[in-house]
């Protein structure tokens, strides 16, 4: 139950749960960082859950925790959902590189 | 001497330049600011990339992406990095001086970027191969840069560098000598954490793929970094250039301004002596 305060009475009210609040992060899921940028504009930098992506083997997932990684990305759309949203970045080449629970991808290279 | 009247309108005109130039400076200040925000970003994205390339280099000789069979232009080709259009101060004429040192029409031939240097070697009727134009927009292909590069067995690049808004200074670099400094393999007791090989990493499709592939790549992002670093100090330069304007512009005008009272006064004293002088007229008739 989401309360807030009536502007009105001053009193506590209970809202509704119209999902325009904003999520909480959960802090037992697992995150790692993830930024997204391109010579003169960074398009994504934050925490993530997981980073979706495609190169010429085909569509895969980087989670936390994942093994040391490099590959160029085919045209595809980059999602990468985050504690709050899930934010979607057109690519048409990138290089990605996984180390340490961080994802760096350059876009145009 | 000058009428004042003519003076003044001196004085008018030079106040339009002074505002004109008050704008070109101001316009200039604020597009150093975003595009020194955006090469600092870039700095960041080449310098990483470069280390990643640094790493997986197999090849310690950088041929620009060419194949074995390919056989090169036995020239150098001279890459030329200026202005798209005037109002940049000296920067573009200190650059074809600086590529002129250089310049043997019998062994280089030229590529320019931006319509300024196109026309200062027309004028020095030098011949270029070819010209392209600097976009306006933050993206730049370069790809049609590179298709040229391949072909020549070495290419000589003449960029303007910024070092200061007071200071911008005029490179020339070998490319294939800047790629084999800048990506000499490196050292893995200078690299933290574990270093970019086929054990300690998965490569996808393959590590040959990703080598190949960043190679172009690599050259690529010098190129678009090259221009970046000439478009901020291109800039600086022409902020350089109207705040110069400026304060000639404005001594200018505080001296149309002193002229234009010294030459109203003048014109006063010289009424005012022809009054005294009929009045002494008219005196000397009384009497």
């Amino acid at each position: 139950m989401v309360m807030r305060q009536d502007a009105s009475t001053g009193e506590m009210v209970e809202a509704p749960d119209d999902g325009s609040e904003q999520k909480a992060a959960d802090p037992k899921k697992p995150i790692m960082s993830v930024k997204v940028y391109a010579p003169f504009q960074v398009y994504f930098e934050g925490d993530a859950y997981s980073v979706t992506a495609a190169n010429e083997t085909g569509p895969f997932d980087i989670l936390p925790r994942h093994h040391n990684f490099i590959c160029m990305l085919v045209p595809c759309n980059l999602v990468i959902k985050t504690p709050y949203e899930e934010k979607v970045v057109k690519i048409s080449r990138a290089l990605m590189h996984v180390k340490a629970e961080r994802v760096v991808v350059f876009v145009d290279v | 001497m000058k009428r004042p009247l003519e003076i003044a309108a001196e004085e008018l005109s030079m106040k339009t330049i002074v505002s004109l130039t008050s704008a070109f400076e101001s316009l200039s200040s604020m597009k150093i600011t975003q595009t020194k925000t955006r090469v600092l970003i870039s700095n960041e994205f080449f310098k990483e990339v470069w280390t990643i390339y640094k790493q997986i280099r197999m090849d310690v000789m950088f041929n620009f992406g060419r194949s074995v069979d390919e056989v090169p232009i036995d020239k150098e080709l001279m890459l030329l990095i200026t202005a798209p259009g005037g109002l940049t101060g000296d920067i573009d004429q200190r650059l074809i001086r600086k590529f002129r040192e250089h310049y043997d029409p019998e062994k280089n031939d030229i590529i320019v970027i931006g319509h300024h240097g196109a026309l200062q070697l027309e004028q020095l009727k030098i011949k270029y191969n070819l010209y392209f134009d600097i976009p306006k927009k933050d993206y730049i292909n370069v790809d049609p840069l590179m298709k040229e590069i391949k072909k020549y067995k070495a290419s000589r690049v003449f960029y303007q560098d910024y070092v200061s808004l007071s200071e911008q200074v005029i490179k020339e670099l070998d490319l294939g000598e800047v790629v084999n400094t800048m990506g000499k393999i490196a050292d893995i007791d200078e690299l933290d954490g574990d270093v970019i090989t086929e054990k300690t990493y998965i490569f996808e499709p393959n590590a040959y793929s990703v080598v190949m592939h960043l190679e172009s790549s690599i050259l690529r992002l010098m190129l678009a970094q090259f221009i970046y670093d000439s478009r901020l100090a291109q800039l600086a330069s022409r902020f350089k250039a109207m705040t110069a304007a400026k304060e000639r512009s404005l001594e200018t005008q505080q001296d149309l301004h002193v002229a234009f009272s010294r030459a109203k006064r003048a014109l006063v004293d010289v009424r005012l002596k022809e009054s005294l002088a009929g009045l002494k007229k008219i005196r000397a008739g009384r009497d």
